[in-house]
């Protein structure tokens, strides 16, 4: 049911969660990496090759709204799960309207992660594998 | 003198031996002689001859004559030789002119000489005889009073003023220089002329010939009289005419001595200044009516013995009345709020009793039902008759009124937004510094568990997790640190408070908000209160935190009275303490000091940095905050604050 060699890419600013979300994510048995900024991601080889995107909203520079964007007019249909630490009850449907999967709000649980990268996964048309 | 007798009567003796009659003749010449030794004036006969024939005693003691000087010429005695024509005067009379005078100088004395004939009884005249009349005296009197007219003269022509004495039927007798310039004319074709016919304009000649008349004929003095238009060489002039009769002595007749004052310049003038006067009387008429129209200001006078009542415009204006209309006590009772108007009546009372200024604050009932706003404020004084009258300013603060009133809701309800403005920026910021450490806490713990429960166990990806895990721990310590530091920073303003003034301000502010929540508020505020030095905003945001919190955990309190109760008190010592006191869920004594810890909460909903704030913002004051429980249901929760925070020993009171 779940691809467990696929990618799930984490681009947020804050060192906590760049540190522990690949590990946890490893131990779900996803492959992992983990960006300090959205034009950090878009300038390594790897955007192709993630399925799932965790993303954060306000970051420095490029935020998580503007790399979704950028991601649609390259014709990189990545699924996008964002993650934000500022709790705004209006930030969530306006991203889900835009066509992300899901938005966590940090503090998030693990089964909550879990639940919104396998939505992200069981999107049909995405599913890119790993390149082997 | 008696040599000189002889000689006289030697000489007359000669006029009576013609005669005839020895005896009676001496006796008779006898007596003719002593007479004419008598009389003072000095007599001289002159013959046909023209020879001095002889002459009396006066003549000889005056004029020096003695008997050698018989049957001389007159011309030949120094005394005669002064007299001219003496000759020929002397041949006119004796050949039958008339008689003649001349003139002598002699010794610094005058004398009139009258050259009359001498005739006999048979009107043959005979000679000439002289006699010397001494008008020393007289003329000297004469020329005197010649001098004394010619000093008059110049005087009266110097004066500026024109002077002109009129005869009883105002015809002019003579006037001063100035008078015959003023009118442009000369004395001798105004003798005789009548005043009035002077000026040509017809009416002020009417005038002037009454005025005149009644000052010749009237016994009163009618005062000076005013002529205007009088023509004169300067034109039509204004001139103040005043009459004084003259009387004198030889004059049967009356006249006037009419003086002239030209004032023409000093009417102008004087109407210059009646035109400025009032012109300047209208302009701060104006001003004022508009002032009071912009200010909305009234005003009126009231006259208490009389009740007679003057209102200005705009005071009308405020009532509704029509202007102009007589005001009553009972139009202004009438128009009076129903319960203010026990207070007027009581003004009214009081004002009618004396002297006593008043002031108060009043409502008006509108015909269309609306209410104004009035504040008036009355002056008492005596008018000049000693009456008391009543002079007061009456303003409309109707507007001022509702935008008070639209401003203490427009401030509370700011106060409102502010709340929750200012805690949602809050509580957003705070979330995003503290979710970010949370959010690695809870990630890096769940990773450490599916590590340590993985087999074999990753048992160093474990221990590095659980560092990270500590790391974000202390991370959002340090965030609430910061934040706490954050609040401390802010500047105090300090100032010297009344905390009960503090206290109902606070009250006013959130009393809707707590009547909405159905709370019974209750306020038990001390009299004795010493004043104290702080920042009023910032413990009025700790008031309001305290009965926020009060109100809060009361929420959920169905059961028993919703009562809330906000309390100041004298503390031990120049402290204050205020304190509220609620019935609601209480606070177990273990959370008693984490309660103030910043972000502490009991409550679902809060993040409860209030009180966390609340306490930095009274330990800055020196002073402390505490919780504590309460005998029955709810807790208290209170500051006490020194009044004078430059005396406070660290010492709190117990």
């Amino acid at each position: 049911m779940m691809d467990k060699r696929s990618l799930v890419s984490v681009v947020d600013d804050d060192e906590s969660v760049r540190e522990s979300l690949p590990d946890l994510l490893r131990q779900f048995g996803f492959a992992a990496e983990a960006f300090t900024s959205a034009e950090a991601f878009l300038a390594s080889d790897l955007v192709s090759e993630t399925s799932c995107l965790l993303l954060d909203v306000a970051m420095p520079g490029m935020s998580g709204p503007d790399l979704q964007q950028e991601l649609t007019r390259r014709r990189q249909s990545i699924p996008i799960v964002f993650i934000t630490a500022h709790g705004d009850s209006t930030v969530r449907p306006r991203l889900l309207a835009r066509g992300a999967v899901d938005c966590l709000l940090k503090p998030f649980s693990e089964a909550a992660l879990l639940d919104a990268i396998k939505a992200a996964l069981g999107r049909p048309e995405h599913r890119p594998a790993r390149a082997s | 003198m008696t040599a000189s007798r002889v000689t006289h009567i030697g000489r007359w003796s000669g006029v009576h031996a013609a005669n005839g009659d020895d005896a009676v003749a001496d006796t008779a010449v006898n007596d003719l002689v002593s007479i004419l030794d008598a009389v003072e004036v000095p007599i001289v006969v002159v013959r046909r001859d023209f020879t001095i024939g002889c002459f009396n005693k006066a003549a000889a003691d005056v004029l020096g004559l003695s008997t050698s000087d018989i049957g001389r010429p007159p011309g030949a005695v120094s005394a005669l030789a002064g007299l001219q024509r003496l000759e020929q005067e002397c041949d006119e009379v004796i050949s039958g002119g008339p008689e003649a005078r001349v003139d002598l100088h002699h010794r610094h004395q005058w004398f009139v000489v009258r050259v009359s004939s001498q005739t006999r009884t048979d009107h043959r005249i005979t000679g000439a005889v002289l006699t010397f009349t001494n008008v020393t005296v007289f003329r000297a009197s004469i020329e005197n009073a010649i001098y004394e007219r010619e000093c008059t003269k110049t005087i009266l022509n110097t004066v500026r003023d024109p002077l002109v004495v009129l005869s009883a039927d105002q015809r002019i007798e003579s006037g001063n220089r100035a008078f015959y310039t003023m009118f442009g004319v000369s004395r001798d074709e105004t003798q005789g002329v009548a005043l009035y016919e002077l000026g040509n304009d017809a009416a002020a000649a009417a005038t002037l010939r009454e005025q005149l008349g009644e000052m010749l004929t009237g016994v009163h003095a009618s005062g000076p009289v005013e002529v205007e238009d009088v023509v004169t060489a300067n034109g039509r002039r204004t001139l103040l005419l005043d009459a004084y009769p003259l009387s004198l002595p030889a004059h049967s007749e009356r006249r006037v001595l009419v003086t002239f004052q030209d004032i023409t310049a000093r009417k102008e003038a004087q109407a210059a200044r009646d035109l400025r006067s009032e012109e300047e009387l209208r302009r701060s008429e104006a001003f004022l009516a508009e002032g009071q129209r912009l200010s909305l200001t009234g005003s009126f006078s009231w006259k208490v013995a009389t009740d007679e009542i003057t209102w200005s415009e705009q005071l009308y204006r405020i009532y509704g009345f029509e202007i102009g209309t007589p005001v009553t006590l009972e139009m202004i009772r009438a128009r009076v709020h129903p319960e203010d108007s026990t207070l007027l009546e009581k003004m009214v009372e009081q004002a009618r009793d004396g002297l006593n200024d008043f002031e108060l604050q009043y409502r008006l009932v509108m015909p269309d039902r609306s209410l104004k706003y009035l504040h008036a404020v009355a002056h008492a004084r005596r008018d000049q008759d000693g009456h008391l009258e009543y002079i007061a300013a009456v303003k409309d603060i109707t507007a001022q009124r509702l935008s008070e009133e639209a401003l203490a809701k427009a401030r509370s309800e700011l106060a409102k937004v502010a709340r929750v403005t200012s805690l949602g920026v809050l509580t957003a910021s705070i979330a995003h510094e503290v979710n970010q450490p949370l959010s690695g806490i809870i990630t890096n713990a769940g990773t450490c568990l599916r590590m340590l429960d993985a087999d074999p166990p990753n048992l160093e990806g474990a221990r590095e997790t659980v560092r990270r895990t500590i790391r974000d721990g202390n991370r959002a310590s340090d965030v609430i640190t910061r934040l706490r530091a954050l609040f401390s920073k802010d500047e105090l303003t300090l100032e010297l408070l009344d905390l009960n003034e503090v206290t109902r301000e606070v009250i006013a502010l959130c009393v809707s908000d707590l009547h909405r929540s159905r709370l019974a508020l209750e306020s038990d505020l001390a009299e004795d209160l010493p004043a104290i030095t702080g920042d009023r905003v910032q413990l009025q945001q700790v008031i309001l935190n305290l009965l926020r919190n009060a109100s809060d955990a009361m929420a959920d309190v169905h059961d028993r009275p919703r009562r809330l109760l906000i309390r100041t008190e004298r503390d031990d010592g120049e402290w204050v303490r205020v304190s509220v006191r609620d019935a609601g869920v209480g606070v177990d004594p273990q959370s008693m000091t984490k309660l103030l810890d910043a972000f502490y909460t009991t409550k679902s909903d809060g993040m409860g940095i209030g009180l966390s704030v609340s306490r930095s913002i009274i330990e800055r004051h020196h002073g402390r905050l505490w919780a504590e429980p309460n005998d029955g249901p709810g807790a208290t929760f209170s500051f006490s604050i020194p009044s004078d925070p430059a005396r406070v020993a660290d010492v709190a009171p117990g």
